[in-house]
């Protein structure tokens, strides 16, 4: 974190060495300058420091004009010490290595030490403090607290209450980042324990956060229970494709399968965390009803063949091109596949019927901003989206952004969501008046004489409530929505509302895409005519041959007949799917292919920021990913150079698609990197985070 | 035959044969093997076993740090936990698969110094050869100790 | 030095608990005084009197009263501490009940001092009797215009309210009872130098001045007479002025509240409340539970004052004074001690949570007669390990008791220890020893 320019350096002295730190900075983090460290429990980077704990105690003394140092009576908490002139501060006495030793002892008296059958052992904090601080035997003989074991605080996270060390870092997280205030302490002194309030489910949105950041294993997992030990797993690093945000992921595996998720650090995207969609979503990978190897069809049932096997009928099927042939993409598909596919449809069968639209209108949303913006401090309008469902770190970001920088929300919704415990003004409108309340206050805010009571009328908004909204919104007031606005059939004209009202504010419009890859495939031009059409196209005996890349129409598509009948209407079927399907008892010819952490690969999420993911773990049997299907099918319909890898398929999306020009691998960088940014003066060098001047 | 010749080749080959003939009343050292088999030192360390308390309820917990001690990397532990319907050890958890791979085994013994509950021990059983190679992969059934009386 | 009675003379008239009778005996002359006055100025005379705090720590009154800012930017909160939980405590409980008005007369100069805009009374919720009379003091106040909109025609507005605690000696610590009093959990949260003092950011992180009940009650003395008058009292030692109520319980023939000057020794304040009943003295908590204990030779003739009662070894505190004669069993009464705090721990920082619960789980089987050799220097250890180490005063006050004990009678550890059973074996021991006995379960 660069040193913000207004913010005078103080010099503090940190075991005998001279050091400049901004003034108010937490001796916790100035010691990190030194290279040194602080032993720490309760304290978080990202949460307000409490000083629980007491395992960062430091000797501090201030320089007395004549120089000497005058010591402070007690050790003092570094984790919530701000540096000051002079002040002196040691972390490597012997009374502080007691004090050390007490603390950790303290801690430990009650710890059921049952390390060996505990999911945290190996990676524990506790373990890891005590190994280098703590005392090697305990003076405790008494009988040790003995609390419920494995208590189900809700499907997802499993609570040992012998195991807490009460530091509280769980409540805070959905006290100061979630936001639910879900969890709290219950009775008092050595009984105090965390729990949810009366004793109910665990509903936050982002509780497997909690388990991440509990420094011992008294919030576990209740999906990775027992499943490995932190040697026994390889780790890679991967970005979460459940929805658009993006968020980094360690993605963690054992021999070749996949156990867990746990949040990577990126300042841009998740900060650390991650949302419950994501962090329990990807058991499919090790799902048993995933398609192995390529199937043809024969009478009632399949046949296996070789890839080569598959692909000589589907190449057959699909010559006679034109609009007889379609495809349809679901919205996990990497942007190399994307590409690839879209060049084999127009080159190889002359078709431009590739759509990746499942909405009920046509749009393509808008893009302005980056998630980070949303945390600025300026007043945001959040229209016709359940942001903790729809974009989960967006709210977050958004809900960092209303309490630490005062940022005024308007959240416009038909039912309460989670905004409305932080927004200034909630408009809980009717059903389906969502144009009139967008239109209504475009209008309100441009001026144009339309009057709250009329709008009042329509929507069903108190005229006070649509007053008080404009009244936030009037400065700057960024309006963020999702596409799931298409989703209504008057979508088109509402985004177009929404823009109408960011530009009488002179904020952002932002309308982002919702799927791993929606805005991937919107830049690369394959929205499309559209699902319903291509689907209608099918069920009229319009289209002879459709291919579907990784969707389950019966899951994307909301009218159930029209897929029926055009999956049964269509005369030749490809199902290339990851997964099983509903769709896959209608296919022709079943083509296997690898999940987002199974193939090499970027993903454009919903700032239009693209990251990189990498085969973690080999797909099942003979899978392979997307975009070498559509490249083998390419190289076997045309002479043409074949690309080889997605590191080359990149590049001629570069070179093709204007929106990714000067994308390349190299230049994505940790990060990832923002399309039409800085992209095309990065250097070669792929790191470019931290450290610019 | 010339002293030369007695002193430099019958007297060896006698005294040779005398040798024998003193330790022919002596204990043979030779073990007839696989009929008579010697007394292993008490702390051999062989084959593994996974041991059961005395309610026969066993030891091991699957808490993986056999696993991770070995410097061979052989040894692959998958937990479980355990129910009050199925119930294999005490606790929460037991090893719902624990394999050797006794071909990469070197007998160290790190995997019974890590070993928490005393589950696993490497007892005296030599006789480890086998036909294929897949057998030497130990499965849990084949180390668990038979449950006592 | 006999009692001298500032506050309490007039605890004893019933009359002195309504407005008129209160005003009859010279009631509100000080606030009339004090808004006639410059606002530094009042302050400026609890300077010259010396007023240190009378919740425990001493801690000089007009720093906190001067600390806050002088050109207003934000609402400043005159807050009071009566949630006395002390155990061996109970002159704020007296002075709310018989002479309520002048605590709220109090608060109001300090509100006039500071410019404050709404006071709080914290009272612990079992002083339903100082409650209700502080409430009723309050009303009436409010009826003649002495509180609310408009004081005494000066234009300034002044709110006061109650706020009943729930019962957590924890919400007794100042930060602790802004937390209670903002609806979170009784916690204490960080102080000076992590956080700014309360003077700056205190309740809702506004300016706010906090004081006990028995600091503001001594206010209305302070500007009506001056504060050099008031320095007059307890001139004989250090640094202590005024005159200090004491709640003298335990082993005596006449326990109760008796307010005494500064300078008074230990041995005349026990001779005040009829001198040690059914045995000699043996040992003194002249300070509230938290405070180091006392042996009973010498101890006569310490000299009550802040300074003075440290360098004797223990604290002037809270003011109750416990008295134990020979007949008392030190072990039992520091493992009662210690199963208080255990009780009270809020819980929040290491040291005080874990440390009380060991500390009481030793002194227990201590108690049941299952010591063993080592746990003397284990309970010694513990305490070093807590006291500075906790993020409150809690932990501090936990482990001084304890401390203070096994340093003065280390020999009734060790007989407890070496026997299983007390050292004190009289026949009045022993008739008390089932009581205890009882509640341990042995």
């Amino acid at each position: 974190m660069a040193a913000v320019a207004n913010v005078p350096l103080v010099k503090v002295s940190i075991n005998d060495v001279e050091i400049e730190v901004p003034k108010g900075e937490l001796i916790v983090e100035s010691v990190k300058r030194l290279g040194l460290e602080i032993p720490i429990f309760c304290y978080h980077p990202r949460m307000k420091p409490v000083g629980m704990c007491r395992m960062c105690l430091v000797e501090v003394g201030f320089k007395q004009q004549d120089g000497s140092v005058r010591k402070m009576p007690k050790p003092q908490a570094g984790c919530t010490l701000p540096a000051s002139e002079g002040m002196v501060v040691y972390t490597d006495t012997e009374p502080i290595h007691a004090d050390r030793r007490g603390v950790l002892e303290f801690l430990l008296i009650n710890h059921p030490l049952d390390c060996p059958i505990c999911d945290r052992g190996g990676e524990c904090p506790l373990q890891n403090n005590t190994m280098a601080y703590g005392p090697s035997t305990s003076r405790f003989i008494e009988l040790k607290r003995h609390l419920p074991k494995a208590f189900p605080l809700s499907t997802y996270v499993t609570l040992d209450l012998e195991r807490c060390i009460q530091c509280g870092r769980c409540v805070r997280f959905t006290e100061e980042i979630s936001g639910d205030h879900d969890l709290a302490f219950r009775f008092r002194g050595a009984d105090m324990q965390p729990s949810t309030f009366q004793l109910t489910d665990f509903e936050s949105k982002f509780s497997g956060n909690v388990i991440e950041i509990c420094p011992v294993g008294a919030l576990t997992s209740a999906k990775y229970r027992f499943r490995a030990r932190p040697w026994d797993l390889e780790t890679t690093p991967s970005v979460c494709t459940v929805c658009s945000n993006g968020c980094n992921v360690w993605f963690d595996h054992r021999a070749g399968k996949f156990v867990r998720i746990n949040g990577r650090a990126n300042e841009a995207v998740n900060e650390e965390w991650t949302c419950d969609k994501g962090k329990f979503g990807h058991e499919h990978y090790n799902a048993a009803d995933r398609p192995t190897q390529p199937l043809v069809r024969q009478g009632d049932g399949f046949a296996p063949t070789s890839w080569s096997g598959a692909y000589d009928p589907v190449l057959a099927a699909f010559a006679e091109g034109g609009d007889r042939v379609a495809a349809l993409v679901g919205p996990r598909v990497s942007n190399e596949a994307l590409f690839l596919l879209r060049r084999l449809f127009e080159r190889a069968f002359k078709s431009a019927r590739v759509s990746s639209n499942w909405r009920r209108t046509p749009g393509s949303g808008s893009v302005q901003g980056t998630i980070a913006d949303v945390e600025s401090g300026g007043p945001v309008l959040v229209f016709g989206t359940s942001l903790a469902d729809d974009l989960p770190i967006v709210h977050l970001r958004l809900r960092k952004g209303a309490t630490n920088a005062g940022a005024r929300v308007v959240n416009a919704f038909s039912r309460p969501t989670e905004v409305d415990r932080f927004a200034a003004v909630s408009l809980h409108y009717r059903p389906g008046s969502e144009l009139a309340l967008a239109r209504g206050l475009h209008g309100l805010l441009a001026g144009t004489g339309a009057t709250a009571e009329a709008v009042e009328a329509e929507t069903g908004v108190p005229a006070d409530r649509l007053r008080e909204a404009v009244e936030v919104l009037k400065e700057g007031g960024t309006a963020l929505s999702s596409q799931g606005l298409y989703d209504l059939s008057d979508g088109p004209q509402i985004v177009e509302a929404l823009a109408g009202i960011a530009r009488a504010t002179g904020g952002r419009s932002e309308c982002w895409a919702t799927g791993a890859n929606e805005q991937g495939a919107i830049e690369l031009g394959l929205a499309g005519e559209g699902a319903t059409a291509t689907l209608q196209a099918c069920a009229e005996g319009r289209v002879k041959a459709l291919w579907l890349v990784a969707a389950d129409p019966f899951a994307l598509h909301p009218d159930r007949a029209l897929v029926e009948r055009a999956l049964e209407t269509v005369e030749f079927l490809v199902v290339q799917s990851p997964v099983g399907s509903e769709a896959l008892a209608y296919a022709s010819v079943v083509l296997p292919t690898a999940l987002p952490a199974e193939q090499d690969g970027t993903y454009t999420n919903c700032e239009r920021r693209v990251q990189r993911v990498q085969p973690a773990v080999p797909p099942p049997g003979d899978g392979k990913p997307d975009w070498r299907v559509f490249s083998e099918c390419l190289l076997r319909a045309l002479p043409e150079t074949p690309l080889f890898n997605p590191r080359e398929v990149m590049e001629a999306i570069a070179a093709e698609v204007p929106a990714f020009a000067g994308c390349r691998y190299e230049a994505l960088g940790p990060e990832g990197t923002v399309l039409g940014g800085n992209l095309l003066d990065t250097p070669d060098e792929p790191a470019m985070v931290g450290g610019q001047a | 035959m010339s002293f030369e010749v007695f002193r430099d080749v019958a007297q060896p080959i006698i005294a040779g044969f005398g040798i024998t003939a003193r330790r022919l009343a002596e204990q043979k050292v030779t073990v007839q093997y696989p009929d008579d088999r010697r007394e292993q030192f008490p702390r051999t360390r062989w084959r593994h076993v996974l041991t059961r308390y005395d309610s026969g309820l066993e030891r091991c917990i699957g808490c993986s740090l056999c696993a991770g001690a070995c410097p061979a990397r052989c040894i692959y532990v998958e937990a479980s936990e355990n129910t009050d319907q199925e119930r294999y050890s005490p606790g929460e958890r037991y090893a719902k698969r624990y394999e050797i791979n006794m071909l990469r085994c070197i007998f160290c013994g790190y995997c019974q110094e890590a070993c928490p509950t005393g589950a696993i021990v490497l007892r005296k059983d030599f006789e480890l050869a086998n036909y294929e190679r897949e057998d030497f992969v130990y499965t849990k059934e084949m180390l668990l100790e038979p449950i006592r009386g | 030095m006999a009692e001298y009675k500032l506050l309490l003379e007039h605890a004893d008239d019933p009359a002195y608990r309504t407005l008129a009778g209160y005003q009859a005996k010279g009631g509100y002359q000080a606030l009339r005084k004090a808004v006639g006055m410059d606002r530094q100025a009042v302050i400026d005379e609890v300077k010259k009197s010396g007023l240190r705090g009378r919740g425990g720590a001493g801690f000089p009154t007009w720093i906190k009263w001067n600390g806050i800012e002088k050109e207003k930017t934000a609402p400043h909160y005159i807050l009071c501490n009566a949630d006395e939980g002390e155990p061996g405590t109970f002159k704020d409980k007296q002075i709310m009940e018989t002479v309520p008005f002048l605590m709220v007369e109090g608060m109001t100069i300090a509100g006039w001092a500071t410019q404050g805009d709404h006071g709080y009374v914290y009272i612990r919720a079992e002083f339903c009797d100082a409650a209700k009379a502080v409430r009723q003091a309050i009303d009436e106040a409010y009826a003649a215009g002495l509180l609310g909109k408009d004081i005494l025609g000066t234009g300034w507005d002044f709110d006061l309210d109650i706020h009943l605690g729930a019962g957590s000696y924890e919400c007794g610590e100042e930060s602790a009872l802004m937390s209670s009093l903002m609806g979170e959990r009784g916690m204490p949260r960080l102080k000076f130098p992590h956080a700014p003092l309360p003077t700056v950011a205190g309740l809702w992180d506004r300016p706010t001045v906090i004081n006990n009940v028995e600091t503001y009650a001594c206010a209305p003395f302070i500007v009506e007479r001056g504060g050099d008058w008031y320095a007059t009292l307890g001139a004989s030692t250090k640094n202590s002025r005024g005159t200090k109520i004491f709640s003298v319980s335990g082993h005596l023939n006449r326990p109760g509240n008796y307010e005494i000057e500064f300078g008074t020794t230990l041995g005349e304040l026990i001779d005040l409340a009829g001198g040690v009943k059914g045995g000699a003295l043996k040992a003194c908590v002249p300070g509230g539970s938290s405070v180091q204990i006392l042996r009973g030779d010498g101890l006569r003739d310490a000299v009550i004052g802040y300074e003075e009662m440290w360098e004797a070894g223990s604290m002037v505190g809270s003011g109750g004074c416990m008295v134990l004669n020979e007949h008392t069993c030190i072990v039992s009464f520091i493992w009662r001690t210690a199963q208080f705090y255990a009780m009270e721990s809020c819980g929040k920082c290491t040291p005080c949570r874990e440390g009380t619960k060991w500390m009481l789980q030793i002194m227990e089987r201590i108690v049941r007669g299952n010591g063993q050799p080592g746990d003397m220097d284990l309970l010694m250890e513990i305490t070093k390990q807590i006291d500075g180490r906790s993020f409150c005063g809690l932990g501090d006050a936990a482990a001084w008791p304890v401390a203070a004990a096994l340093k003065v009678f280390p020999e009734e550890f060790e007989y407890f220890i070496k026997h299983g059973r007390s050292m004190i074996d009289t026949p009045q021991a022993r008739a008390l020893a089932p009581r205890w006995a009882q509640t341990v379960g042995v």
